[in-house]
């Protein structure tokens, strides 16, 4: 066989791999999986960007609340055994409680120094990435779920994971949830306006204090909900802390901050993205959303539903 | 030529027309005051003029020249200078630092990187005389913040003349100031000679109808009234908005 | 905030030359080994601060310029067989400045924590490049490895002690350099938009450019200091990439103090001492102890260590010294 008919096999076999990319049940397929993952992504950033954007605190440990959350999740869960969803309960609060410790006992003091506040948090991812190390151990969890989550269910003529699917139903839900109370309720108002014109709200007599430290504990238990959640799809394991954190980082920067719709539109877009990334070009899939990211901050620095900067 | 030619220029923000459809022009060497109550627009339209902020509609012409679209630290070069109504200056950074930056801002050598800022031995001569007149040179290596409010807005406007601008934008410069030190300003802005044209905004009548050749008056961002001092003081509209002002500048006695 | 020197023989600034220079005959090997990873780091935190502390632009991301001097080193080592330092130092020089030109484009699009946000993005995308492109990893694991001290050529190859001396004598090179731009009209601009960007624009600063320029050199410096590193290093691997390095000159920085030029440095110094310690101790609790000095770094020191010695140094200079000015 000569060099000439080796070619043209492989440029047949590339053809049909890339046709068979476009057949209906795997585009529909690769959506899902990034839709499910999405989801995930919009949960994980949607917590750290209405921080962001309300209390103007950028909480760099906000993956690791989220790892947190997984590991807590995993030994309610899989090492004490109890059902799947008390372990995301007890996740997210086990996040929450850290989350509301970090800033009640130090963020609070440092309230007028932006910088400061976040380089804290940084210090913090240090701190609990350790700390996490030391109580858990360095080896990965295996992904896990419900019961009734386990196993696929037919789509389309091929077989889906329902997990990943309960990760999109979730997911929506806790999006409309989000936007109610954002946009819907007297404490989504009263958040709103502290971040527009904190001295007016205190005027007003609206305790911000208690408000920030309430949505600073409902974001990180969004967060290690999360962890649990995601760790249906990635397991846990001990460097999550940053690895989520740049992702929530990439989310928000293409979504915009501030709000749960920049959030779950960045994180749908981005899942997507990654989705048909891993798809198409499995070798350099991480570097779609890296990519993403750059052009957005070329053409649209403030995000696209993010207030223009 | 004129100094200024505003051109239909407008800015929202979301809802807020803070300044709407605005036309003037400004010949070189006017005393231009602008009043009009707060949230008139005037430190936008300010604003507009200095670059801090892009209009939504409109043009702005700087001698002859279209100056809509240039970043405001190229319109200092073109000679353009301002005071803010806030206090601007570094206020952690020394009385001697802020003007020796000030100077530096026009020239090129403030891209400078290997020779000390000391070693520019003329522009610190100049900074001395500019302190000098200004009586601060004994505090020179003070951190601004630590002056009286009347020596920081002292040095901010004597720091606002530094680049010899052809245009001078003072932003509310007798706000927080004794009767005396408005007077100082008063006189500051009088003696500042017939090539340089300077757009005013202030509520202290005093200084008003002490320093201006036109007056403009500005409400909710349009103009309703533009001219000499004396025909402002009786037009109609703007008694009725400063009412209650027009009763105290009556019995100050402005002349 | 501009220090005055002391003008008396007790310069602390020609003392502490002294003592470095004076300290190979007095200490073992291994000791000057871990001097030369001070100096290393000294350098990488002095050329960060002038980003961070004098311009006011917080980066999570200059690791990316450190390692790429770095890998460059590695590469020429591991690819075409060379540890000439007359290639390897400007080359990698070259790199990591084209790197940190693209990177401030991007990151200076955004100002504030965003900007923070992307370059650690930026970090973690070279990272990821590391990580997964074959030419830049020695065959069967991640990173490069078979790294050694640099030769000046015609066999003349570098022992520790040499190698100490150099990287001494471009540490100080550096700083003196650095020191001018400092006080230099750049330099004090920086320092104004640090404090008023607004007002800098409205005096005619480029504001953007003085950033973006910041940057830059800030990331030269941190590209030779990667370069060392390199040289330094018995490996190189994606991690001096990622933000776990970037962090490094950040913390000592901020325990330093970030208003001085010598402040990272000291911050180098007591960070390298403690985690020499902390290496026999404990390494596994390390990052735990890093994390701790830091947050408390943050919440109780208001200038940084540094500004207290030179305090310090003033009041018993004054009162050993002879009078001076």
């Amino acid at each position: 066989m000569g060099l000439q008919t080796r070619t043209s096999l492989r440029r047949q076999e590339k053809a049909s791999i890339w046709k068979g990319y476009l057949r209906m049940e795997q585009l529909v397929i690769n959506l899902l999986n990034g839709i499910s993952y999405g989801m995930v992504l919009f949960l994980i950033a949607s917590g750290m960007s209405v921080v962001m954007g309300a209390m103007n605190i950028t909480n760099l440990a906000h993956g690791v609340l989220y790892m947190i959350g997984g590991y807590v999740g995993w030994t309610v869960a899989v090492k004490f055994g109890a059902s799947f969803w008390i372990g995301a309960l007890a996740g997210g609060l086990a996040a929450g409680l850290v989350g509301m410790g970090i800033e009640r006992g130090f963020l609070r003091f440092l309230y007028k120094q932006g910088n400061e506040q976040v380089l804290l948090t940084f210090g913090f991812v240090y701190i609990l990435t350790n700390l996490s190390l030391w109580i858990w151990g360095g080896w990965p969890r295996m992904p896990f779920t419900a019961e009734f989550l386990s196993g696929s269910f037919g789509i389309m003529g091929r077989v889906y994971p329902k997990a990943r699917m309960a990760n999109i139903v979730i997911g929506s839900f806790m999006a409309v949830l989000l936007w109610w109370l954002q946009d819907r309720t007297r404490v989504g108002a009263m958040v709103r306006a502290g971040m527009d014109n904190k001295e007016m709200a205190m005027g007003l007599g609206i305790n911000l204090e208690r408000v920030f430290a309430l949505v600073f504990f409902f974001a990180s238990f969004i967060a290690g909900v999360a962890g649990v959640l995601g760790a249906q799809l990635m397991g846990v394991y001990n460097a999550l802390g940053l690895d989520v954190l740049l992702l929530a980082l990439i989310v928000i920067i293409v979504g915009g901050v501030g709000s749960v719709q920049g959030a779950l539109l960045g994180g749908l877009l981005i899942g997507v993205i990654d989705a048909f990334g891993r798809a198409l070009f499995p070798k350099f899939a991480m570097f779609t959303m890296y990519f993403t990211m750059i052009v957005i901050l070329l053409v649209r620095p403030s995000g696209l539903l993010g207030r223009r900067v | 030529m004129e100094a200024l030619i505003v051109e239909g220029l407008s800015k929202d923000f979301g809802g807020v027309h803070a300044v709407s459809n605005i036309s003037f022009c400004v010949g070189v060497g006017e005393r231009l005051v602008i009043i009009g109550p707060n949230g008139a627009g005037k430190t936008t339209l300010f604003n507009l003029i200095n670059g801090q902020l892009s209009p939504t509609a409109g043009r702005i012409y700087f001698y002859g020249q279209d100056i809509t679209d240039i970043p405001t630290h190229r319109r200092a070069h073109l000679g353009q200078a301002r005071s803010f109504q806030v206090i601007s200056l570094l206020l952690n950074l020394t009385v001697v630092d802020n003007t020796l930056l000030s100077l530096h801002g026009t020239k090129p050598s403030r891209f400078q990187m290997l020779r000390s800022m000391k070693s520019f031995v003329n522009v610190f001569t100049e900074a001395q005389a500019i302190l000098e007149a200004a009586a601060l040179w004994e505090k020179r290596d003070e951190a601004v913040k630590n002056l009286s409010y009347g020596e920081q807005r002292r040095l901010e406007i004597a720091l606002s003349l530094v680049s010899k601008p052809k245009l001078l934008l003072l932003d509310e410069p007798s706000s927080g100031l004794t009767r005396d030190e408005s007077f100082e300003i008063i006189q500051l802005i009088k003696n500042l000679g017939e090539k340089i044209t300077v757009l005013i905004v202030d509520h202290d009548m005093d200084l008003v109808f002490g320093v201006a050749g036109r007056i403009m008056v500005l409400h909710y961002g349009q103009v309703i009234a533009d001219g000499t001092p004396e025909v402002i003081r009786i037009d109609q509209k703007v008694r009725e908005i400063y009412m209650g002002v027009e009763e105290c500048s009556d019995h100050a006695g402005v002349s | 905030m501009m220090q005055r020197i002391n003008r008396t023989i007790f310069n602390p600034y020609l003392l502490t030359i002294a003592i470095l220079v004076v300290a190979p005959l007095l200490f073992s090997t291994y000791i000057q080994t871990v001097i030369t990873r001070f100096l290393i780091f000294g350098l990488f935190a002095l050329g960060y601060n002038l980003a961070f502390g004098y311009t006011g632009l917080l980066s999570l991301g200059h690791a990316a310029f450190f390692g790429a001097g770095g890998y460059t080193v590695a590469v020429l080592k591991l690819r075409y067989s060379s540890d000439l330092f007359w290639i390897g130092a400007p080359l990698g020089i070259v790199v990591a400045t084209l790197i940190a030109l693209v990177f401030g484009f991007v990151a200076l699009r955004v100002s504030g924590v965003y900007f923070l946000l992307v370059t650690f993005a930026l970090g973690q995308l070279l990272f990821s490049v590391a990580w997964n492109v074959k030419w830049l990893n020695s065959p069967g694991m991640q990173g490069i490895s078979g790294l050694s001290l640099p030769s000046l050529g015609f066999g003349f190859n570098l022992g520790t002690t040499s190698f100490y001396y150099l990287v001494l004598l471009i540490f100080v090179i550096c700083f003196f350099v650095l020191y001018h731009v400092v006080h230099s009209p750049f330099g004090r601009a920086l320092a104004g938009i640090r404090e008023g960007e607004t007002r800098m624009q409205s005096l005619g600063y480029n504001t953007w450019l003085y950033k973006y320029l910041a940057f830059v050199i800030s990331g030269i410096f941190a590209g030779v200091a990667g370069v060392l590193f390199g040289y330094y290093n018995y490996l190189i691997s994606p991690t001096h990439l990622g933000v776990g390095t970037s962090f490094l000159p950040m913390v000592m920085t901020i325990i330093g103090g970030i208003g001085t030029l010598s402040g990272p440095v000291i911050g180098a110094a007591l960070l390298i001492f403690v985690e020499h310690f902390a290496s026999i101790l404990t390494p596994d609790r390390w990052p735990l102890i890093l994390g701790g000095m830091f947050v408390l770094a943050i919440m109780f020191t208001r200038e940084g260590i540094g500004v207290y010695l030179w305090k310090l140094w003033n009041r018993v200079s004054n009162r050993y010294g002879s009078a001076h000015r």
